[in-house]
């Protein structure tokens, strides 16, 4: 029996800015933000003065005043790389209310040119609001972690001293997500003409691989490239005066366990679980009943772990669905079909890439490949979404369902 | 030898902690209602929403909960690299972060999890003793 919320909207389009991954040319996250709001609008025939809700990790203020508009819904919320899933999650609620027709969720980030000339931006992830004066980083500083790789490397220990898993298990969702994106012609990592270190890989190289935080070689974590995207999230009603299909939000659920990792409870779970039972529970479906899935995949463990907590695989069985085969091109159960994070894009927050791969494959509108190359459109008609923001703190879920036609 | 590795900002709640720390004490805030510990120091019990909170001597021992051994490295502890990292489980319940001594970066299947640990404090300033923890020679 599906809750309240059920189908009361949908996602009715999906862009990315024009350039994305490792750009030659510097560019800023606010111009990823505004080439993919365009597009975005271009393809869904939505005019830009017609968006009545902004939703973004912190830029919202910015970006109405920088696109001339007027909204009556803002939300900045920014919990990390799952903040976009959150947001589909709000722009549903405010649309359910009356309040909006139209929102936007959008986002910008310039993880590769930021290096060349700074700023990311009012991001605000990683450490909590109260910075150094913190006292979750006043008792941690002192121990030499650094990136995301320094601490999320302790969770794959865990799981492999609670499950008897090795780190050559998790590489075959490096090796599998890749096997994906060289069907991607926007993945950074499509092929070595595109990338040098592009083009298909073994598990053998993603274990012989740089060595970053044992267990973990580069090849077990996400890159940091430069994205922009933008969805626009409608009431039926709306939905049903455009050309674009509809993917419609059956199901929508946000949860925390933690945001240090001091306090992260089973190093083996993340709060997904949660998110989950919520999201499953407003669809009135279940794991099941899911044709694909689109996980976070900041890490290999990170994708593994989700897999477990959304219930598609057993605890401590969640590599298997790619170790298997499944997850994998022609597999039964198809995951990160865009390449992920680990070989499409990751610019630092990846919840929107998940949401823009999620509309094409079940608007039917995913890449068909190059030069007779075969795509990796699906048939799936229903996807799980999963973001996991922070240090696996935050997590949002999506269950999303395709239109009947 | 100075110390040249990040050395904490104190906080303004924190103090008891770092006193202990220069007397060889490892404090933890204590609940004065529900009487449970808690970790990182809160303003308020985590457990039951009290602010009646005080601090304990804690035993100092604990177990390895999980670890790591960083590489790539930036900032000061460069030059330390490799070096494990360690999740800390006290005996009193709460879960520590450390940099872990009495073990060998190169050889991380030999450090156990579960394996008992005690803790040192290392004197990085005047105002600043930093706890870190050593595996238990068996």
């Amino acid at each position: 029996m599906p809750g309240q919320l059920y189908k009361s909207a949908a996602i009715v389009g999906a862009a990315e800015a024009n350039n994305i991954g490792f750009l030659d040319e510097p560019v800023t996250a606010l111009q990823l933000h505004i080439e993919a709001i365009k597009n975005v609008c271009d393809q869904t025939g939505i005019p830009i003065n017609r968006i009545e809700g902004v939703f973004s990790t912190g830029w919202s203020p910015e970006l109405c005043e920088h696109l001339g508009i007027t909204p009556k819904y803002i939300d900045t919320t920014a919990v990390g790389g799952s903040s976009f899933e959150l947001h589909v999650h709000h722009a549903m609620a405010a649309i359910h209310a009356g309040i909006i027709d139209v929102a936007l969720i959008t986002h910008g980030e310039n993880g590769h040119s930021a290096r060349k000339i700074g700023g990311r931006g009012p991001s605000n992830y990683g450490m909590g609001g109260g910075g150094v004066t913190a006292p979750g980083t006043e008792m941690t500083m002192a121990y030499g972690l650094g990136g995301a790789p320094s601490n999320y490397a302790h969770t794959m220990v865990r799981h492999m001293h609670r499950y008897g898993t090795t780190s050559e298990d998790y590489a075959h969702i490096a090796k599998v997500s890749r096997d994906w994106a060289t069907l991607n012609p926007r993945a950074a990592m499509y092929s070595k003409e595109k990338h040098p270190f592009g083009g298909p890989i073994t598990v053998e190289q993603v274990q012989d691989s740089r060595l970053i935080a044992w267990p973990l070689t580069i090849l077990h974590c996400c890159m940091v490239a430069d994205h922009g995207g933008a969805v626009l999230v409608t009431s039926p009603k709306v939905a049903a005066s455009l050309n674009t299909k509809p993917v419609w939000i059956a199901g929508a659920g946000e949860s925390m366990a933690h945001w240090n990792m001091l306090e992260m409870d089973d190093f083996t779970a993340t709060s997904a679980a949660t998110s989950a039972q919520t999201a499953y529970s407003m669809a009135g479906m279940g794991p099941a009943d899911m044709e694909m899935a689109l996980v976070y995949d900041s890490f290999t463990i990170t994708a593994a772990i989700t897999a477990e907590m959304l219930g598609l695989a057993k605890r401590g069985e969640g590599h298997l669905l790619w170790k298997d085969g499944r997850a994998a091109p022609g597999g039964s159960f198809p995951i990160n079909t865009n390449g992920g994070g680990l070989s499409f894009n990751h610019s630092g927050m990846y919840g929107m890439p998940l949401l823009i791969e999620a509309y094409r494959q079940l608007s039917g509108t995913a890449e068909d490949g190059v030069n007779g190359d075969k795509g990796k459109q699906t048939s799936a008609r229903t996807c799980v979404v999963n973001g996991t923001g922070g240090t696996l703190s935050t997590t949002g879920t999506l269950v999303l369902v395709a239109d009947d036609d | 030898m100075a110390y040249e590795l990040p050395i904490p900002t104190q906080g303004t709640h924190t103090r008891p902690f770092w006193e202990g720390t220069k007397a060889g004490k490892l404090m933890l805030p204590r609940c004065e209602d529900c009487n449970r510990t808690h970790w990182y120091p809160r303003y308020i019990c985590p457990h039951c929403q009290s602010m009646n909170l005080g601090w304990m001597e804690a035993s100092g021992e604990g177990f390895i909960h999980t670890y790591a051994v960083q590489h790539l490295v930036f900032g000061k502890w460069a030059k330390e690299a490799p070096y494990v990292t360690a999740y800390i489980d006290l005996k009193e319940g709460d879960r520590m972060l450390t940099v872990l001594r009495g073990v060998d970066p190169l050889s991380p299947e030999d450090i156990k999890i579960g394996a008992p640990v005690r803790v040192e404090f290392e004197v990085a300033s005047e105002d600043t003793h930093i706890p870190f923890w050593r595996v238990v020679e068996v």
